[in-house]
């Protein structure tokens, strides 16, 4: 076994064997999102049980007979309590003692108004007596009730009206005369889908990039800051160093080690997620089922093959960056406070371009963005969906220089005695001149 | 070693060391805390770069031949680790791979290492499980183990209660015999430095202040141990 690969399997060994990361890093994701999926599936599931199985009251002031023909329908169709009293005020005492989540009130005037070619107004009270979710919707799901029936009855009045008028045509069509349809063009193709259809779709798929980009690198930079601060801690590191292979060798191990983890942390997390979101939103409806890749929509094979270069380049560069960070530290805890100062310029920018376009942004917050190596790594993500390839070769260009840099300081600290000697210490380097003897 | 100066920034840790160590020989630097050995030691070691002065590992230049130097020395620093995640015979193997590549040489050198340190079936375990002095002895069988021109062990014995110190001695000793190795041991400890090295110098915020062997040093201060003509040479007694 060659030098290299004898510190990878040694990296591999040891961060795998630590169950603070085997656990943290591997399991943890594996474990928690699918229990939070179920969590949220299960707290979902009891909502729609309790819309489903919810109790309403209906109280009719108006003893018209348009009245009572909308508080039949309603107590017809659900599981409804038709409440008698004198007054609203004795209606809504009785209505709050009651199991009902919501109460449709009918005025007095409703058929007086209808029959007068006025709106008739009713009004829906919700007892919130735990302010739930499940309360709330109660209210909405009695609202929905009586929007049913207003369509109908204004068909049933069009239908009135045209026979009084001998109008020919189709109530339907009276009630609603335009009808709006939507068609998108991309790159020069016409597509009969709705612009929010493609925008969605986009988002949902577009915004799993990133996040994996951000906890794949996270973990890099986690891994890469333990296993250095590992070797300070327990001083290995200056025996490692006095050992017949370069330096660079050693970096350049540590460095590989940490990426393998990193890449079966966000494996293990993106399995985690996958299950998280497909359990947790099982109740939502599909968005869309629309195939865009024949408008040049999707990842097509170099979309992947160049992300894979960007992917590659930002994790060299995380790790070379906490590695650098990292070895200004003297135990596990400092280093992982001190690299997680790096976290902030991944989460800015992946959290921003979420839910925006660069474009969007005002130009100083745009350049200050453009600054920051991972932006260009959310960016080429978003660019791989588009086909828009020459915005992949620039992020994976200004990462690359950014890596060379990072990487050459890195090596520089590796071949000089400043690994042994430095240390960061209230924001300012200092000499470690207490360990001289 | 000639005239090994070495400063961190004001402070000057070193400010002239000179001495020469003979093959085959157990040399100690002793002193008190703060007064250069581990510096000198790093030096050698290949870790820290000189201010000035010339250092030479059998007549290779620690500073502009360092990885030839790093090949014929094998370094101990002082309460050095090892991986704790790994198995006894795990680590001496990882180790060993960086002085022989030979499958047959790498099993021989483990083999070596698993004699010196005596842990036996222990060495199956996990470096986390072992005590202080298990650990040490441990170090010691991977310093030795790839049979090394030269053995740099700082503060060999530092943390370690009376049996265990007594123990990784006569480890060292009976090694450095049976295979010839040149030692370079550092220690605070005068009776232990005593017990162990041919020869010895004393050190003192930065300087040698004497050399000899143990007797000599001890007649030349008209001592009766090395504590003594430590006291006695630097005027502090």
């Amino acid at each position: 076994m060659g030098n290299f690969t004898s510190i990878v399997y040694k990296e591999i060994k040891e961060l795998m064997r630590d169950p603070k990361i085997l656990f943290g890093v591997v399991l943890l994701p594996l474990l928690l999102y699918p229990l939070m999926g179920q969590g949220l599936q299960i707290s979902q599931q009891s909502v729609e049980t309790a819309i489903k199985g919810a109790q309403f009251s209906v109280y009719s002031d108006d003893s018209g007979q348009i009245a009572s023909i909308l508080v039949q329908y309603i107590t017809q169709n659900n599981n409804v309590t038709n409440i008698q009293s004198p007054g609203l005020g004795d209606a809504l005492v009785k209505f709050k003692d009651s199991s009902s989540v919501a109460m449709v009130y009918v005025p007095n005037g409703y058929s007086q108004n209808i029959t007068d070619g006025l709106k008739g107004r009713v009004k829906i009270y919700a007892n919130l007596k735990n302010l739930n979710i499940a309360e709330a919707s109660g209210a909405e799901v009695a609202g929905s009730l009586v929007s049913v029936y207003n369509y109908y009855y204004s068909l049933a009045i069009i239908k009135e009206l045209m026979v009084v008028t001998g109008n020919l045509g189709s109530p339907v069509a009276i009630h609603d005369p335009l009808s709006i349809s939507y068609a998108s063009i991309i790159k020069g193709n016409v597509i009969e889908v709705a612009p929010s259809q493609i925008t969605s779709l986009i988002v949902s798929q577009s915004i799993m990039l990133p996040i994996m980009v951000m906890m794949m690198v996270i973990f890099a930079i986690q891994m890469a800051a333990t296993s250095i601060a590992l070797e300070k801690e327990q001083k290995t590191l200056e025996t490692l160093m006095t050992l017949p292979v370069g330096r660079l060798t050693i970096l350049s191990g540590k460095l590989a080690g940490s990426v393998v983890i990193a890449v079966a942390g966000s494996i293990s997390y993106m399995i985690g997620f996958s299950y998280y979101t497909s359990s947790a939103f099982s109740f939502a409806p599909q968005l869309t089922s629309v195939d865009l890749t024949g408008v040049g929509i999707g990842i097509q094979p170099i979309g992947y093959a160049l992300l894979g270069i960007v992917m590659f380049v930002t994790l060299v560069s995380a790790l070379a960056l906490a590695i650098s960070l990292a070895v200004f530290t003297d135990s596990v805890r400092s280093a992982q406070s001190l690299t997680g100062v790096l976290i902030v310029p991944l989460i800015i920018p992946a959290m921003i371009l979420m839910f925006s376009d660069i474009e969007m942004l005002p130009p100083t917050i745009q350049w200050i963005m453009l600054a920051i190596p991972y932006t260009h790594t959310m960016l080429a993500t978003k660019a791989a969906f588009l086909g828009n390839y020459w915005i992949i070769i620039r992020s994976i260009a200004y990462i690359s220089a950014f890596t060379v840099l990072v990487l050459w300081i890195a090596a520089k600290i590796f071949s000089t005695e400043r690994i042994l000697t430095a240390r960061f210490t209230s924001f300012s380097f200092r000499k470690k001149k207490a360990q001289a003897n | 070693m000639r005239d090994l100066r070495k400063s961190f920034g004001n402070f000057q840790a070193l400010k002239g060391v000179t001495f020469r160590v003979e093959e085959r020989e157990i040399f100690g630097l002793i002193g008190p805390n703060g007064a250069g050995k581990t510096t000198t030691l790093r030096v050698l070691g290949t870790l820290i770069s000189p201010t000035s002065g010339v250092v030479e590992v059998f007549g290779r230049d620690v500073v502009k031949e360092a990885e030839s130097v790093r090949e014929i020395l094998s370094y101990l620093p002082e309460e050095a680790g090892a991986y704790q995640y790994l198995s006894g015979e795990e680590y001496l193997r990882f180790m060993a791979g960086f002085y022989a590549h030979e499958r047959s040489a790498v099993e021989e050198m483990v083999q070596a290492g698993k004699d010196i340190s005596g842990l036996g079936d222990r060495l199956n375990d996990r470096v986390n499980e072992y005590s202080r002095g298990m650990k040490r002895r441990l170090l010691i069988a991977r310093a030795l183990m790839i049979k090394p021109k030269l053995a740099i062990l700082d503060e060999p014995t530092s943390g370690l209660d009376v049996i265990q110190a007594y123990h990784v001695r006569g480890m060292i000793r009976d090694y450095a015999e049976k295979i010839g190795v040149t030692i370079l041991v550092s220690s605070h400890n005068m009776l232990e430095v005593e017990y162990l090295c041919h020869r010895v110098a004393l050190m003192n915020e930065g300087n040698i202040v004497s050399e000899g062997t143990p007797e000599e040093l001890k007649l030349r201060y008209n001592a009766v141990n090395l504590e003594q003509a430590f006291m006695e040479a630097t005027q502090l007694g």
